[in-house]
C-alpha cells in the first residue's frame, strides 16, 4: 500500500450523480423563488470583455443525490470557457439548468447582469442560450435549411405555404457567416457527423444565440474535421459569441479555451487560465488531492486464467481488445465515455456481432454468438442501463432472479414448479439482503440498489461465475454503493471473477485489483489496483491515437 | 438506504390484487351495465334463449380473441388469425371430404395447420426480424388468396361427416339437462379459455409471453433463446385459430372460403376492451372473455332494441375507445 | 395439397397467359361483383360457356366482397389497360364507377351491364333480374304462407348496392300491400355467421313474428342457421340458390326462395358484347327471369337448370 495519509471516508462514494439522459420526467421538487444567494464574488482571473452570463449559488438535488452544490460560473462575452471535471461531476446537471432543461433548488442566473429565471429550454433560447448536445437532435429527412428554421419557415401565400426559396436563401446566409459550404437543400441524413454538428450551430446561431454550450462536440469527429469546428469556433469568438465547451480531451482544452472551470462532486473548485496552467495541474484538480481510502482486499486473485480475450474487434468502437480475467479477480475497466468499454462487455457477451478476435473461456476456445450462448458458458453481463437491458421492471422480483434459469423449475418440461421458484427467489433474497417485503413485490417498486441485488442475484442463481458489471452504481445512492462493493468483493473472494466497468475512478480504484485502461476503442494500458491513481488512468485515459505515437 | 416503508407495503399490495384484477373490473362493470341497461330497455332481453344466442354468437370471436391476446401481451401482433381460421377449417374439409378421411384425423389437421402456420409467420418475425404487423398483415392477405384458390371458390360441405356438428351446433349438455340448449360451442370456447389460461400462468410458455412482452431485450440479454419462443407464441395462437376455424366450419356445416376477412379486427377489439395493452406485457385471458361477450352483447342488445345497424358499429367504437381510455386512466392512479 | 400446388404453379403461369391468350380471339373484360357467394361461380360459367360458343377470350374478376366498391374500380381501370373489345360490368355502386366507366365509352369500348344496372346510359343494355319484381314475388309467397298477417321481417344482403336496394324495396312495397301484414325490422348482413346472429336477435325481439324474408344466399343460410339453433317456426323465404339454401328448403327449413337465372346472366353479359359488336341493336334491359321455388319444384329442369351449388 502506498503511503497515503489516514484521508477521510471514501470520496468516490460521494460522487454526485447528473440524471440519467432518458429521464423521462425529471422528478424534482418545483422551485421556490430562486433565493438570492449570498455568493462571494467570483476571484477568476479577468478577461476585460463583458460578462454575458453569471450563474450564482447554483444548487440541486436528485432524490438520494446532491448533484450541485452552490455551483458558480461566469463567462464573457467572446471567450471560450472550457468546463471540466470527472464524469458525473456536475457539469450536464450545471448546463441543464442553464438551458432551462432542469429548474435550480437555489441559486440565481443572470444574464447581461439582469437576474432571469430559465423555466424550459425556450426561454433559454429567447435569451439567447442554446446548446449543442453529444447526441445532435436533427431530422435526418429533412433539408438542412429546413432543419435550421423549422417552426419558423419563411412562408407566403397567405402563410400557407413555406417559401422555400427564401428559406435557402437565409440558410446560406447564416451559413456564408459561419464561412462553411454546405448546400441548404441536402437531407441532413446525407451529411457527416460534422457537417450536422455545423448545421446545429448554425441553427443556434439563426437565433442570435450570444452564448453557445458544447457538449463533447469532437467525440465523433476526426483529426480534420476538429480543425475545421476549431476555425468555426474562433470566428464565432470574432463575433462577440461565448462558448462554454465541455470535454475531456486536455489537448483540446489547451489549444480553443481561454479559461478553464473546474467541477468535482458537484462543487465548483476553481477558474484557471488555460494558457498557463499545466495538464497535470488540471488533472489534479478533476480528481482532487485527496485520494482514495482503499478498503480493497489485499492480494490478487491468484486463481487460474478463467477468461482470455485476444485481438477483438468490432466496428469502429472496439480495436484490438486484448486481456485476461482470474479467478477471485476484480478487473477494473477505466476509460472515458464512449472509450468502448460497454461495446467490449456487450461483444464478449454475444450481445452484438464482433469483426474479429478470440474468446477462450477456462483455457477453452468458445464461440459465442448470443446472449445465450454466453450464459451457457458462465458468463453474466449486468448493463449500465438496469431499467432498460438489466431488469424486467414489471415482473416481480422472483420472476427476475429466476428468469435466465426458468428452465430448470419445469416439472414434464412445461409447467413451472411455483414453489421451487419461491423457495429459491427466497433463499437469493436473504443472501444477498434485497430489501422488498417479499418475493412477489414487482420490480420496479424497488429502489436501484436492490434492483441491482436483484440483477446480481439472478446471474448467481444461474451459476455465472465470470460477471461483467457495467456501471454497477450508477443510480445508486450512496448508502447502497458500499454495500453493492462490499458484495461484488465477497463474490470476488468466493472465487468469481469479474470485471468492473466504471467511469468513476475512485470506485475503480477501490474495487480492482488490475485495471485495463481504454481509450477510443484500444486498451492503452495496464496497471495494478495497486499502484493505479487518477492520475495515472486520467492519463491512460485521455491518450489518444495521434498522441501515442 | 431506508427500509420499506408503509407506502411501498401500500403499492405492493394494489400490484399483487388489483392492477391486474382492476382492468378485468373494468371491462366487466361495463359488462354488467350493458347487461342492466337492456334488461331495462327491453322485456325481452333477459332470457335464457337469449342468454344462449349471445353466447353462441360470442364462441368464434372469443376464441379468435384468445390467440390474438396470447401473441399481443407478447408485444406482437396477429392480423391473420381471420384468414388463418377460415384456412384450418378448409384443411379440415379437404382432408375429411375431399379425402374421405376420418375426423379424428381432419380435426387435428386444423389445429396442426394453423400451428404450422403460426410458427411460419412468428420465424419470419423472429429471425428475419421483419415486424409482426407487417407479416401478419401479409399472411392475412395471403391466406385468403390461397382459401379461394384451394378451394376454387367453393364452399366445403360437411354433409358426408354429420359427426362434425358435435363441435358447434349440438348441445350435449342437453341431453343431460333437457332444454338448457347450450351449444357445445360455448363449451369449446370455455376449454380453450381455461387451457389458455393455464399456459400463460402455469407454464414456461406463458411466463415468457409476459415477460417478452415486458422487455424483450432484458430477456435476451438473461441468456434465453428469445427467438425460440416467440415461434412458440405464434405456433400456440395459430393453434387457437384453427380451433376457431373448427367452430365457424361446423356452425356452418361447410368451410366458407370468403370468410374471414375482419374476424382479426372484432378479435383485437375484444382483447383490448378486456385489458389487454398493446404495448404489451399486460392481458388475462377471463379480460378478452369478457371483451368478447361485450361486443356480442352490443349487437344483440340493440337489434333487439331494434337500433339501425350503423349504430351498432358506432357504439362498438366508442366502447373500444372508453374502455381503454379509463383503463388507462385507473392504472396511471395507481 | 395437390390443389396446393397447383395453385402455386398456376400463379406463376398466370401472367404469361394472359398476356398471350387474347393476342388472337377478341377479349372482353367481365367485372363481377365478388366472389364470396356461389352466385357468381354460376354466373361465370354462364360467362365461360358463352365466350367458348362465340370464339372469344374473356376474363372473370371481382372484388374479393361486395362491400369494395375501391377495388373494383381499381380492376375496372387495370382492364382498361389490357385493351379489351367489349366490357361486361356488375355495378357495385353505379355512381361511384361512373368515372371509371366512362374511360371504356370514350374509347368506344361497348359495355354491357349485368346483374344490376348502372343508373347512366353508357350500356348499351342490361342483363339483369328483375331485382323489385323478384322481391315482391317473394312477398307474396310470404304472405300466401303465413295467411295474410301477422309480423315479419326482412335481412337484406347490403345497404348500399341496387340489388339490396331494389330487393329490399320490391319486399317491402308488396308487404305495404297487405294491411294485416306488420313489417317490424330490417337488417342488414352478407355472412352466414353473422346473419344467423342477427335473425336470432330478432327473433328474441319479436316473439310473434310470423316469417322472415332473406335477400341472397348468406343471409338466407343464416335464416337456416338462426331456426335451426332456435328450434323457431318462423317461416322463411330466401333469395338466390347454393347447396346450403337448398339443403334448407328441402329439410323444411325454409318454405322456398327466389331464384334468379345466374347462368343465364353470365350467358347473357357475353352474348350481348358479341352481337353488340356485330352491330347489332339491342333493347335497353334483357330480363334474364327468375323463379320461385319450393321442395315441390325444384327438380323440375327448368328450375334444376338454374340452381347451384
Amino acid at each position: 500500500m502506498a503511503k497515503k495519509p489516514p484521508q477521510k471516508k471514501t470520496t468516490g462514494a460521494k460522487k454526485a450523480k447528473p440524471a440519467p439522459k432518458a429521464m423521462a420526467k425529471p422528478a424534482m421538487a418545483p422551485l421556490s423563488a430562486a433565493m438570492p444567494h449570498p455568493a462571494p464574488m467570483v476571484a477568476t482571473p479577468t478577461t476585460t470583455k463583458p460578462v454575458v452570463v453569471e450563474m450564482r449559488g447554483i444548487d440541486k438535488s436528485f432524490p438520494g443525490v446532491h448533484a450541485l452544490k452552490s455551483v458558480r460560473l461566469d463567462l464573457h462575452a467572446g471567450e471560450v470557457l472550457a468546463l471540466m471535471g470527472e464524469n458525473g461531476a456536475g457539469k450536464s446537471t450545471m448546463m441543464k439548468i442553464l438551458t432551462g432543461v432542469y429548474q435550480p433548488d437555489a441559486g440565481e442566473i443572470l444574464v447581461d447582469g439582469k437576474p432571469v429565471t430559465v423555466p424550459n429550454p425556450r426561454a433559454a433560447q429567447e435569451l439567447g442560450i442554446s446548446i449543442i448536445h453529444q447526441e445532435l437532435n436533427l431530422m435526418n429527412h429533412l433539408s438542412a435549411a429546413q432543419n435550421i428554421f423549422i417552426g419558423r419557415e419563411p412562408r407566403r401565400g397567405f402563410g400557407i405555404f413555406t417559401d422555400n426559396a427564401a428559406l435557402n436563401a437565409k440558410t446560406r446566409e447564416v451559413f456564408k457567416r459561419m464561412k462553411v459550404d454546405i448546400p441548404p437543400d441536402v437531407e441532413v441524413g446525407e451529411l457527416t457527423v460534422a457537417k450536422q454538428q455545423l448545421v446545429e450551430i448554425a441553427k443556434a446561431l439563426s437565433f442570435d444565440s450570444k452564448v453557445l454550450v458544447m457538449d463533447e462536440p469532437t467525440s465523433a469527429l476526426n483529426e480534420k474535421e476538429v480543425e475545421h469546428l476549431f476555425a468555426v469556433i474562433e470566428d464565432l469568438k470574432r463575433h462577440g459569441v461565448a462558448i462554454i465547451y465541455i470535454t475531456h480531451k486536455m489537448d483540446e482544452v489547451k489549444r480553443i479555451a481561454d479559461r478553464i472551470t473546474v467541477m468535482r462532486d458537484g462543487q465548483y473548485i476553481d477558474t484557471v487560465s488555460a494558457a498557463t496552467t499545466s495538464m497535470a495541474k488540471i488533472i489534479s484538480l478533476m480528481v482532487g488531492r485527496e485520494l482514495v481510502d482503499s478498503t480493497r482486499e489485499e492480494g490478487r486473485g491468484n486463481g487460474e486464467e478463467v477468461l482470455r480475450v485476444t485481438g477483438l474487434n468490432s466496428g469502429k468502437h472496439i480495436k484490438n481488445v486484448s486481456f485476461s480475467l482470474n479467478k477471485g479477480e476484480i478487473l477494473g475497466f477505466a476509460g472515458l465515455m464512449g472509450a468502448g468499454r460497454t461495446e467490449v462487455a456487450r461483444a464478449i457477451f454475444g450481445a452484438d456481432p464482433i469483426d474479429s478476435g478470440e474468446i477462450y473461456i477456462h483455457g477453452k476456445k468458445s464461440r459465442i454468438k448470443s446472449p445465450a450462448d454466453a450464459v451457457r458458458n458462465g458468463l453474466a453481463y449486468l448493463s449500465e442501463d438496469r431499467k432498460r437491458f438489466g431488469i424486467v421492471t414489471r415482473m416481480s422480483v422472483r420472476d427476475n432472479i429466476t428468469l435466465p434459469s426458468w428452465g430448470r423449475y419445469l416439472t414434464a418440461r412445461l409447467w413451472m414448479n411455483d414453489r421451487a421458484l419461491n423457495k429459491d427467489a427466497h433463499e437469493y433474497v436473504g443472501r444477498l439482503k434485497v430489501k422488498t417485503p417479499h418475493v412477489h413485490q414487482e420490480s420496479r417498486l424497488l429502489s436501484g440498489g436492490n434492483q441491482q441485488k436483484v440483477v446480481i442475484a439472478k446471474w448467481l442463481l444461474r451459476d455465472c461465475d465470470i460477471l461483467f458489471f457495467d456501471e454497477p452504481t450508477r443510480g445508486i445512492d450512496v448508502g447502497a454503493k458500499a454495500e453493492i462493493y462490499k458484495l461484488l468483493q465477497n463474490l470476488a473472494a468466493q472465487g468469481k471473477a469479474i470485471v468492473v466497468i466504471s467511469s468513476e475512478l475512485p470506485e475503480v480504484i477501490r474495487l480492482s485489483h488490475r485495471i485495463v485502461v481504454m481509450c477510443e476503442g484500444r486498451v492503452t494500458g495496464e496497471l495494478d489496483g495497486k499502484d493505479a491513481t487518477q492520475e495515472s488512468i486520467m492519463h491512460l485515459a485521455t491518450l489518444r491515437q495521434a498522441n501515442a505515437a | 438506504m431506508s427500509t420499506i416503508s408503509a407506502t411501498t407495503v401500500e403499492n405492493e399490495k394494489s400490484s399483487f390484487f388489483s392492477v391486474a384484477a382492476l382492468q378485468k373490473v373494468v371491462a366487466f362493470a361495463v359488462l354488467l351495465l350493458l347487461v342492466a341497461f337492456f334488461s331495462l330497455a327491453s322485456p325481452v332481453f333477459f332470457s335464457w334463449l337469449n342468454a344462449v344466442n349471445i353466447m353462441t354468437a360470442t364462441a368464434v370471436n372469443a376464441v379468435l380473441g384468445i390467440a390474438c391476446t396470447l401473441v399481443i401481451i407478447s408485444a406482437g401482433i396477429d392480423l391473420s388469425v381471420g384468414t388463418l381460421m377460415t384456412f384450418c377449417a378448409i384443411i379440415t374439409g379437404i382432408l375429411s371430404i375431399n379425402w374421405g378421411l376420418p375426423l379424428w384425423i381432419g380435426i387435428p389437421g386444423a389445429l396442426l395447420t394453423g400451428a404450422l402456420v403460426g410458427a411460419f409467420s412468428g420465424s419470419l418475425i423472429a429471425y428475419l426480424k421483419i415486424p409482426p404487423f407487417i407479416v401478419t398483415l401479409g399472411f392475412m392477405r395471403a391466406l385468403y388468396g390461397l382459401n379461394v384458390v384451394v378451394t376454387s371458390a367453393k364452399p366445403i360441405y360437411f354433409d358426408d361427416k354429420p359427426d362434425y356438428a358435435f363441435i358447434s351446433p349440438d348441445s350435449t349438455i342437453s341431453l343431460l339437462i333437457p332444454g338448457l340448449g347450450i351449444p357445445n360451442a360455448v363449451f369449446v370456447m370455455i376449454l380453450v379459455a381455461i387451457f389458455a389460461a393455464i399456459i400463460l400462468n402455469r407454464t414456461i410458455l406463458g411466463r415468457f409471453i409476459y415477460a417478452l412482452g415486458s422487455n424483450e431485450e432484458a430477456v435476451r440479454l438473461s441468456g434465453v433463446n428469445v427467438n425460440l419462443w416467440k415461434v412458440g407464441i405464434y405456433a400456440l395462437s395459430g393453434m387457437i385459430c384453427g380451433i376457431a376455424g373448427l367452430l365457424l366450419s361446423s356452425r356452418l356445416g361447410s368451410a366458407q372460403p370468403a370468410i374471414g376477412m375482419g374476424y382479426e379486427l372484432d378479435a383485437i377489439a375484444a382483447t383490448v376492451i378486456g385489458g389487454t395493452s398493446l404495448t404489451g406485457g399486460r392481458g388475462t385471458i377471463l379480460g378478452t372473455i369478457i371483451g368478447a361477450f361485450i361486443i356480442s352483447i352490443l349487437s344483440n342488445g340493440l337489434t333487439v332494441l331494434s337500433v339501425a345497424d350503423e349504430w351498432k358499429y358506432v357504439a362498438t367504437g366508442a366502447i373500444l375507445v372508453t374502455a381503454v381510455y379509463v383503463d388507462m386512466r385507473l392504472r396511471n392512479r395507481s | 395439397m395437390k390443389k396446393l400446388i397447383a395453385a402455386a404453379a398456376l400463379l406463376g403461369a398466370a401472367t404469361a397467359l394472359s398476356a398471350t391468350a387474347h393476342a388472337d380471339s377478341p377479349y372482353y373484360a367481365i367485372i363481377a361483383k365478388g366472389f364470396d357467394h356461389q352466385f357468381w361461380q354460376a354466373v361465370k360459367k354462364g360467362a365461360e360457356d358463352q365466350a367458348k360458343a362465340d370464339g372469344v377470350t374473356i376474363t372473370f374478376e371481382g372484388p374479393k366482397t361486395e362491400a369494395e366498391i375501391d377495388k373494383q374500380i381499381d380492376i375496372l381501370n387495370a382492364d382498361f389497360a389490357k385493351k379489351p373489345v367489349g366490357l361486361g360490368f356488375a355495378a357495385l355502386d353505379t355512381k361511384a364507377e361512373t368515372k371509371a366507366l366512362q374511360q371504356y365509352a370514350d374509347a368506344k369500348i361497348p359495355i354491357v351491364a349485368f346483374d344490376s344496372g348502372v343508373a347512366n346510359d353508357l350500356p348499351v343494355t342490361t342483363c339483369t333480374t328483375d331485382n323489385e319484381a323478384a322481391a315482391a314475388e317473394a312477398a307474396k309467397q310470404l304472405a300466401k304462407a303465413i295467411g295474410d298477417e301477422g309480423e315479419v321481417a326482412d335481412e337484406i344482403h347490403d345497404q348500399t348496392s341496387a340489388t339490396g336496394l331494389g330487393r329490399r324495396k320490391g319486399f317491402e312495397e308488396e308487404i305495404a300491400k297487405h294491411p294485416k301484414i306488420k313489417l317490424v325490422d330490417t337488417r342488414f348482413a352478407n355472412a352466414d355467421a353473422k346473419a344467423a346472429d342477427d335473425i336470432k336477435a330478432i327473433l328474441t325481439a319479436h316473439p310473434n313474428l310470423k316469417g322472415i324474408f332473406a335477400s341472397n344466399e348468406g343471409a338466407a343460410n343464416g335464416l337456416a342457421i338462426a331456426k335451426k339453433e332456435t328450434g323457431s317456426k318462423v317461416i322463411g323465404i330466401g333469395f338466390d340458390s347454393g347447396k346450403k339454401q337448398k339443403d334448407a328448403i328441402n329439410s323444411g327449413l325454409l318454405a322456398g326462395a327466389i331464384t334468379q337465372n345466374p347462368v343465364g346472366i353470365g350467358q347473357c353479359a357475353v352474348s350481348s358484347l358479341t352481337k353488340v359488336l356485330k352491330g347489332e341493336k339491342l333493347p335497353k334491359t334483357i330480363d334474364t327471369g327468375f323463379y320461385y321455388y319450393t321442395k315441390d319444384n325444384m327438380n323440375d329442369p327448368k328450375i334444376a337448370a338454374v340452381l347451384y351449388d
